[in-house]
């Protein structure tokens, strides 16, 4: 069979999609409500498409439905939450919110945000995201040449790798706490996007406190962020906990963006050098009902918490754990940001495959995929009376929507070649003016984000912490 | 072990625990590096027999945290933790502060 003659089916598949998560988190049989939109379609319609391909040419469709995926996601969260929260909402255009607003556009084998970049070895392709300056530090001891390459100059650096083989970029890199990957194709097999690690998971049982949960969460950028704004926007009371002395890094960048993310979060910060903050950090994470964390397991133990431990202790909880390839060592310390996981999920092998080009898929995608599947991941399991530790890995999240339409046997040209046409033909239906490869639009933040700490006293006050 | 030139990426393993260190930058020159009072291993030297722990040190090193020296001139990355102090020429070295978060990925 032709990937064209499977074309009828394929508008569903953000419902199909959706049906499949809530079974995983143990709703085998809700109601699903999602427009049919083929899902190259949803890809033009949102920008995704926009923000992939070379810089000085055509946005290229990338032949994994990660924008129907998203859709679907944010569906079946949907189906979960209380009547009309999401409303307004198109769990696509979340992909490409940020690139809006901070003005990323396209680059091909560079991040739309410029820091992660695929770089050519001796025996293949990886990509390596450099997200601060300090970064650039570590490279004389991941090249162990002392051949000084600036900060900045990624020139030097392709020049640098191109004769070094992939296997120990990668595990040089990831030992120094690099996010560096090969850029890997898909997954032959299934890939579950959640994990229990402990606690009681998903048994499907309605146990719907009668009050909203309270929320801690302790993650930075957007992948978390987004998952607690998603939470906000379905009633929960989420408190943002920062570090004092190291606060979310995206309070520096586009106010717009963290606005959109964090506002109507209240904000507490704490001294985690003190055993008086690691004390109330504790306290406020035995008083919630969902955490959402991506730090690394060891990050956490240092500050004295044991996540574990702690859902035993507290049966009532969800703990969700984003990190960036599950929690397993020693894939536990891999660090991974939104576009490198996308590339070591497969995306960017498959446009290799396709187009024989070298191309980073969206902007930080496996970011706003991740924060999608892990809302729901903790709205049901709030919903259920809580589920324990649950680890969402950032690549996983990414090859399981990848999964969700790879047909064994099919071409991926022949099936990006109808994709294509699909698109020229929702263009050519178009009146002038309109255009079905639309560039990223961002939602209005509903105000401002509260400043650092600005309800530490009142949220310890309120939950009953020690100040 | 005499003093050793330090090279960025270079391995040392503690010769008196776990403790295993990546340099991520060194000082020109001949250095000695030592954990829990006891020179460090480079590579595929082994413990002298009967060396055990300065028994005034508690201390411990943590995986991922980086240790230097008073003027930073030396950085190294723990990629593997456990007991002794690390130590530069007979100085223990201090825990670096942790990098700031990125703002954007």
């Amino acid at each position: 069979m032709s990937a064209a003659d499977q074309e009828p089916d394929r508008a569903g598949i953000g419902a199909v999609y959706a049906r499949r998560l809530l079974e995983a988190v143990g709703y085998p049989s809700i109601t699903v409500e999602l427009a049919a939109e083929h899902p190259a379609l949803s890809a033009a319609r949102c920008g995704l498409m926009a923000l992939t391909g070379p810089a000085d040419g055509a946005p290229l469709p990338c032949p994994a439905p990660l924008a129907a995926c998203a859709d679907g996601a944010l569906a079946a969260l949907a189906a979960l939450a209380p009547m009309g929260a999401l409303d307004g909402l198109r769990g696509a255009n979340l992909l490409t919110e940020r690139a809006a607003i901070a003005g990323h556009v396209r680059a091909g084998s560079v991040s739309p945000g410029g820091s992660c970049h695929l770089l050519q070895t001796a025996d293949g392709a990886i990509a390596l995201s450099l997200t601060r300056d300090d970064d650039w530090e570590l490279l004389p001891a991941w090249l162990r040449d002392g051949s000084d390459i600036g900060a900045g100059n990624w020139g030097a650096l392709a020049a640098n790798v191109r004769g070094r083989t992939m296997q120990a970029l990668v595990e040089d890199g990831r030992e120094l706490g690099l996010a560096v990957c090969p850029m890997a194709p898909p997954s032959s097999r299934p890939v579950p996007w959640v994990q229990r690690v402990a606690g009681r998971g998903y048994s499907g049982a309605a146990a719907l406190p009668r009050r909203a949960p309270r929320v801690v969460d302790l993650s930075s950028l957007w992948a978390g962020p987004l998952c607690s704004h998603l939470l906000q926007r379905c009633g929960a009371d989420v408190v943002k906990v920062e570090s004092l002395s190291r606060p979310d890094g995206a309070r520096r960048g586009p106010p717009a963006f963290f606005d959109l993310l964090n506002a109507g979060k209240r904000s507490v910060a704490l001294d985690f050098s003190t055993a008086q903050g690691r004390r109330q950090l504790q306290a406020l994470l035995a008083r919630a009902d969902i955490v959402i964390e991506a730090s690394r397991p060891r990050a956490l133990r240092q500050l004295g918490i044991d996540a574990e431990a702690m859902v035993q202790a507290h049966p009532a909880l969800s703990w969700i754990s984003i990190n960036g390839y599950g929690r397993a060592e020693p894939m536990a310390q891999w660090i991974a940001y939104g576009d490198d996981a996308g590339v070591a999920a497969g995306l960017s092998r498959m446009m290799f495959e396709v187009f024989g080009q070298r191309v980073i898929v969206g902007d930080a995608i496996a970011d706003p995929l991740t924060g999608l599947h892990a809302a729901l991941a903790a709205w049901a399991g709030f919903r259920q009376g809580g589920a324990g530790l649950l680890s969402i890995a950032l690549t996983d999240v990414v090859r399981h929507c990848i999964a969700a339409d790879l047909v064994a046997g099919t071409s991926l040209r022949e099936r990006t070649q109808v994709w294509r046409q699909r698109v020229d033909e929702a263009q050519s239906l178009l009146r002038a003016g309109e255009v079905a490869v639309a560039v990223p639009q961002a939602r209005v933040a509903e105000g401002a984000a509260a400043m650092l700490g600005a309800d530490t006293d009142a949220v310890l006050r309120d939950w009953g912490v020690a100040c | 072990m005499a003093n050793t030139a330090l090279k960025a990426g270079g391995r040392f393993k503690s010769a008196v625990s776990d403790v295993q260190i990546m340099v991520i930058k060194a000082p020109a020159g001949e250095h000695a590096l030592g954990c829990g009072g006891v020179p460090m291993l480079g590579g595929s030297e082994t413990a002298p027999e009967g060396v055990q722990m300065d028994a005034a040190d508690s201390g411990e090193t943590l995986i991922g945290k980086r240790y230097v020296n008073e003027d930073e001139s030396l950085e190294l990355l723990c990629t593997k933790g456990g007991k002794g102090t690390l130590s530069l020429n007979g100085t223990a070295l201090e825990v670096k502060q942790a990098k700031q978060l990125p703002s954007s990925d």
